[in-house]
């Protein structure tokens, strides 16, 4: 079964949280929604399950039909951010989704049982759920989830707040339910890795709008624009005015790399000259910011750096590590992740809204170089 | 004077005194009737006070707060004057009877249960609702499963609400007129037998109001136990 809107918009009150024009979800297929705080994400999720305050317009569709809410509640399960659970055992909280949908105790106790399994829980099914810790809880809460058989399944940011350990051995058994279940599965997030381990498609949230929409490795590789490079780590931005390109280049910073007074220009590097303005260390990493004579940028390294602040010193960052970048929508100064103020062709996604990587967009070429 | 009371209130008890057990079945029949009136409609209303969001929510919240100190005795000057022969409600014929008890003691114990199932629903989880739905509760269902998660303090809604109707007196009085074998309960009897001088049987009657108070808190608390379920992690 897949899952969709058409011209979905939510509004608060005369706000609007949230315009979108169409969105699908094919069933077997796990979309990721990424976002910044605040974009949208959360409220796209309840919107689609139709559990989400605020006045709700547009279609939600199911199987590409306008889906009421009895259709949704049939076929949707959801996993908030936050692992609600309820004052019972881990066994009859997994259960208490199908207790929600009128089956009986002792069936729903039968059908939770695999999916404790499924997620590493069964020594804990007599437990009491307000004991648990927070990865724990969080199995348990995409446990019931998964008991309830959804064909559709949408997760709002289920490895947020674990600790690395966790979260990654979370990720890796999400991963392989999610590839067994077969249901159309929405997975909102704020982390590029989760998107990347488990969705096929991702789509980039700003401002309640969609501004990119592609296949995973596309869309984390080549941002649509500057609000999109933000969003997806390429934070270095190097203006036309450094690099002599007609538009904005941008670069992931641990892909910059900071050259000594005394080292040669790499091969098929760009290189930016600027004065060492501050070293800040950062355990693993080291931030160095650097003021060109267009404006400061910033370089994550893992080497040593002798440079003291006022040296002069040189970035560099190899032309396969750096993507052209125009600005977002509305957007008027760097960083402004405005709301689109412009109509665009209509995409996937809507007005401003990119679908995979933009034909006129994509890697400088030598040339541009200098 | 206190021991002598007490011996003589063992043994009224004890001896199966009928007057004294009347009096208690009556005591019980009211006050329960009336805390299952006051839950009947102070746990939707504390549910609609705490989930609403309609003008006036919070007036109504502190009305119900307020309504938690209100005296019984200006409650049963107000049930009066509605059940009196010349009142709204006089046609009724209820004046001086159970039923007119359990109408007074119930609308003093709706403003407690009311504004305690408010508190008690304001500390669940706001989400708590939103997620049941979105696992495909209906609204009922996911309406229940959040009684359900806040059954220890709506159990605690409802002790309070008993404890306020079984030993008010003065409603009781005034709506039930204390008669003798027909609306007469342990408090009323209690302060008769005071007035008359007559020790030992008021000194009953409060050990039996204190023992039912007794047992029926320790039943609901046995209850909220029972309910909490604790693994050692």
């Amino acid at each position: 079964m897949s899952i969709g809107c058409r011209n979905l918009v939510v509004t608060a009150g005369r706000r609007e949280l949230l315009a979108v024009p169409a969105l699908d979800v094919t069933a077997g297929e796990t979309v990721a929604v990424l976002g910044p705080n605040g974009a949208g994400k959360s409220t796209l999720l309840r919107a689609l399950a139709m559990v989400g305050g605020g006045q709700l317009r547009g279609e939600i569709r199911l199987d590409g039909r306008p889906a009421g809410t009895a259709a949704l509640r049939a076929a949707v399960a959801a996993v908030l951010q936050r692992p609600i659970l309820q004052r019972a055992t881990v066994l009859d909280n997994v259960a208490a989704g199908l207790r929600l949908r009128g089956v009986r105790r002792s069936a729903a106790r039968g059908r939770a049982h695999p999916w404790l399994a499924a997620l590493g829980i069964t020594q804990l099914a007599d437990r009491d759920a307000r004991t648990l810790s927070g990865g724990e809880a969080q199995r348990v809460a995409i446990a019931r989830a998964l008991a309830v058989a959804p064909r559709v399944l949408l997760l709002d940011e289920p490895l947020t707040g674990l600790d690395a350990t966790t979260r990654a051995d979370l990720l890796a058994d999400l991963r392989s339910v999610l590839q067994q279940l077969g249901a159309a599965v929405l997975i909102v997030t704020h982390d590029r890795d989760e998107a990347r381990a488990l969705a096929q498609r991702t789509v980039l949230l700003i401002n309640g709008r969609i501004r990119q929409i592609g296949s995973t490795p596309t869309v984390l590789d080549a941002p649509a624009d500057l609000d999109c490079a933000a969003l997806l780590g390429y934070t270095t931005r190097l203006p036309p005015a450094l690099t002599g390109h007609p538009t904005m280049l941008v670069a992931r910073p641990e892909r910059c790399r900071l050259l000594g007074p005394t080292a040669a220009d790499p091969p098929a590097a760009l290189v930016v000259p600027g004065t060492l303005r501050r070293v800040v260390p950062l355990g693993g990493t080291t931030r160095v910011d650097i003021d060109t004579s267009a404006q400061p940028v910033s370089v994550l390294t893992t080497a040593e750096v002798n440079e003291v602040a006022g040296a002069r010193v040189r970035l560099a960052v190899d032309v396969d590590d750096v993507r052209e970048c125009p600005p977002g929508p509305g957007a008027s100064a760097v960083g402004d992740c405005g709301t689109p103020d412009r109509e665009e062709p209509a995409a996937a996604g809507g007005p401003g809204c990119a679908e995979g990587r933009p034909r006129s967009r994509g890697r400088p070429t030598r040339r541009h170089l200098r | 004077m206190l021991v002598d009371g007490l011996v003589e209130a063992v043994r009224l008890l004890l001896t199966g005194d009928q007057d004294t057990w009347s009096i208690t079945g009556l005591t019980l029949r009211v006050s329960l009737t009336a805390t299952a009136g006051a839950l009947l409609l102070g746990v939707p209303l504390g549910t609609g006070l705490a989930l609403g969001r309609f003008r006036g929510r919070r007036v109504l919240l502190a009305a119900a707060n307020t309504g938690m100190g209100m005296p019984p005795v200006v409650v049963g000057l107000f049930v009066t004057v509605l059940l009196w022969r010349s009142g709204p409600l006089g046609a009724l014929g209820l004046l001086y009877t159970p039923t007119a008890m359990m109408i007074a003691q119930a609308a003093i114990a709706t403003p407690v249960v009311t504004a305690l199932t408010a508190a008690a629903m304001q500390q669940v989880d706001p989400d708590f609702l939103v997620q049941m739905r979105a696992l495909g509760a209906t609204r009922l269902r996911a309406l229940l499963a959040l009684l359900a998660e806040a059954r220890l303090p709506l159990l605690a809604a409802g002790l309070a609400g008993f404890g306020a109707v079984v030993s008010e007196v003065g409603a009781a009085q005034m709506v039930g007129g204390n008669l003798a074998g027909e609306t007469r309960v342990l408090t009323t009897a209690a302060v008769l037998a005071t007035g008359r001088g007559q020790f030992a049987l008021a000194i009953a009657f409060g050990l039996v109001l204190l023992v039912i108070a007794f047992a029926v808190n320790l039943a609901i608390t046995l209850a909220q136990q029972r309910a909490t379920v604790r693994q050692p992690r």
